[in-house]
């Protein structure tokens, strides 16, 4: 019940923010990027936290959204709404190819598999540039304000639209926790072979979940290149600034949970602008390794996130419908 | 006669493979962790050498001993600090732990160096020995030849010392182990910087024909991964099979594909492999 209040909290202080920030300053690009990244850590969750798979190779699904929606949005003039589903589409079509073989895969294993296949869309993307512009990267082209075309004068819709898709990742993320999905995936992580045995579809439920949090991640995928307005394959199929980041962003907060990642991000999305805003003036490095260390502490000294920070009694008490 | 060539090219490099990657092996089959950071160790390792190219006018062969000493030290001190702290957390904490570990190196590197390629310079670094209608380029015989050694060191050591039989009992029951009097959280720390420190003398010594960068660990982490899940994770024989399997199919595509398409072909064996057969290609029980 706590978590839910400080959910709520932080979601009405993260509408209201823009009311008070400069709508084309930096600070509301920052609120933007913490609410998107917080919408892929809830994405990740969905496969990390509840089906316990740790992927670190969700910058696929990202990069297929972005690639995909700007792609036609250049070649065809189709609106990035409409790329926006099929960047999802793509994303999940990526998600059931790489699922199927990985899925059996435990623990380690499934995390190296997923990291190369986002490795593999990367160099993909670097090598194909007839379509995606190769390593120079792609930009999304200049258009007049038109909130059809996603298109807008200031900052403000793309922090709102943020948030609505935070609050949709969420809201898919607790009807699966709450559904029947969410008590097969709980029954996996406990035990897989008893899961079977009990009637559980294991494949099946896996691979549900791995197909509903890759199609979110391609529908962010948009969303944030609509923001950033620039990207290349390094970026947008990065080991370290997607799939580590998103990643990152659940664990920090707590896996598994619905408050971890919006806590992950509103912790780790400032600190990254601040360090390098503060430290890249310095030296080259400089704030990536603050972000390390911050890394390191937080798992040695809340190795089950920073959401428990706000549970009174015991870590292990989690409120279950 | 290009394929002879490209599988011989292919062993060769095969062989340095096999020991970057028996440190990734060896701290998985002792600890059961994967370590991410471990082509981290692999750079540092070839800074070490670089240096002492540039300021000790050493071979980088020669220097790889000391490059295998500052991985090693640096090894000690990240297993007793960080990872050992979490050898019985879930697979999550150790995979993030590593992951800041690889963060970390991989910056401080970026800081303190900059971000510039760098690359020795040897008198046989050009040549290349005539074997009938076949070349043996001098380098990649030499870092061979080191490996070779470095491999058979190792071997020896796990086998007939006093240390080996220890680590591997602490391997196979940690528990037990400690019953009989061996220290396991010094077996550990012994393991993890012998791991790092193969890994770095390896850098040392494929410095004369590669050069080196702080994010140049990029490049060969995935290839790591690839050559210990093909020969089997935690198993060394297999480091060994999957180091050369995995450096022939590296020279072997680039006679049928663009060379910027070598390392997709490597990732998609390695898909492949975890897919069909995780315990690895040999099937190596450990």
């Amino acid at each position: 019940m706590r978590r839910w209040i400080i959910f709520g909290l932080l979601i009405a202080v993260a509408a209201a923010l823009p009311l008070f920030l400069d709508a084309r300053g930096y600070w509301i690009r920052v609120l933007t990027l913490t609410l998107l990244f917080a919408a892929m850590g809830q994405a990740w969750n969905i496969v990390g936290g509840l089906a316990n798979q740790i992927s670190l190779g969700h910058a696929a699904f990202f990069g297929i959204g972005a690639y995909t929606s700007t792609l036609l949005l250049i070649n065809f003039g189709l609106s990035p709404w409409i790329g926006l589903f099929a960047g999802a589409a793509l994303a999940s079509v990526a998600a059931l190819v790489i699922a199927l073989p990985t899925m059996r895969l435990q623990g380690h294993y499934f995390t190296l598999a997923t990291l190369a296949f986002g490795e593999v869309m990367r160099v993909i993307a670097n090598v194909w540039s007839s379509l995606t512009g190769g390593p120079v990267g792609i930009s999304v082209p200049f258009m007049a304000p038109d909130p059809l075309m996603y298109s807008f004068r200031t900052t403000v819709p793309h922090a709102y639209i943020a948030l609505l898709a935070l609050l949709l990742v969420t809201a898919v993320f607790v009807w699966i926790d709450r559904g029947a999905m969410g008590y097969r995936l709980r029954a996996i992580k406990g035990n897989e072979a008893a899961a079977e045995v009990i009637g559980v579809n294991t494949m099946r439920v896996k691979l549900s979940a791995a197909v509903i949090s890759g199609a979110l991640m391609g529908a962010l995928g948009t969303l944030y290149v609509q923001l950033a307005l620039f990207f290349d394959p390094d970026t947008a199929f990065g080991l370290v600034p997607i799939s580590v980041r998103v990643a990152l962003i659940a664990i920090i907060g707590g896996v598994g949970t619905a408050l971890g990642p919006l806590i992950g991000a509103a912790f780790i999305i400032p600190l990254e602008e601040f360090a390098n805003d503060l430290l890249s003036s310095g030296a080259a490095g400089l704030s990536q390794i603050a972000y390390a260390l911050v890394l390191i502490a937080v798992i040695l000294w809340r190795p089950r996130g920073l959401v428990t920070l706000f549970d009174a009694v015991s870590s292990k008490v989690r409120k279950k419908p | 006669m290009a394929y002879l060539q490209a599988l011989l090219d292919g062993l060769l490099i095969g062989g340095v493979y096999a020991v970057i990657s028996i440190g990734l092996t060896l701290v998985y089959g002792v600890m059961g962790i994967v370590n991410f950071a471990q082509a981290e160790f692999l750079m540092i390792g070839m800074f070490v050498a670089w240096f002492a190219w540039a300021y000790l006018g050493l071979d980088p062969v020669v220097a790889a001993p000391l490059s295998f000493a500052a991985a090693f030290a640096i090894g000690w001190v990240v297993q007793g600090q960080l990872i050992g702290r979490v050898l019985k957390a879930p697979a999550v904490a150790q995979i993030f732990l590593t992951v800041g570990v690889l963060i970390l190196i991989e910056n401080s590197a970026l800081m303190l160096f900059g971000s510039q390629f760098r690359s020795v310079t040897t008198p046989y670094q050009t040549m290349s020995l005539q074997l009938g209608p076949l070349f043996v380029s001098v380098p990649y015989l030499i870092a061979f030849v080191m490996s070779v050694l470095c491999g058979a060191v190792l071997w020896w050591f796990m086998g007939f010392s006093w240390f080996g039989r220890a680590m591997r009992a602490t391997a196979q029951n940690p528990t037990a182990a400690q019953l009989m009097g061996i220290d396991t959280a010094f077996m550990y720390k012994m393991a993890f910087a012998l791991g790092v420190g193969l890994t770095a003398f390896g850098g040392a010594v494929i410095l004369p024909y590669t050069t080196v960068f702080p994010t140049v660990g990029g490049q060969f982490v995935v290839l790591m991964f690839t050559v210990v899940v093909l020969g089997g994770l935690g198993s060394v024989a297999g480091a060994v099979i999957g180091g050369l399997t995995v450096g022939v199919v590296q020279s072997m595509s680039t006679l049928f594909f663009p060379i910027q398409l070598q390392n997709l072909v490597l990732f998609v064996v390695f898909i492949l492999v975890l897919a069909f057969r995780p315990q690895g290609l040999i099937g190596a029980a450990r």
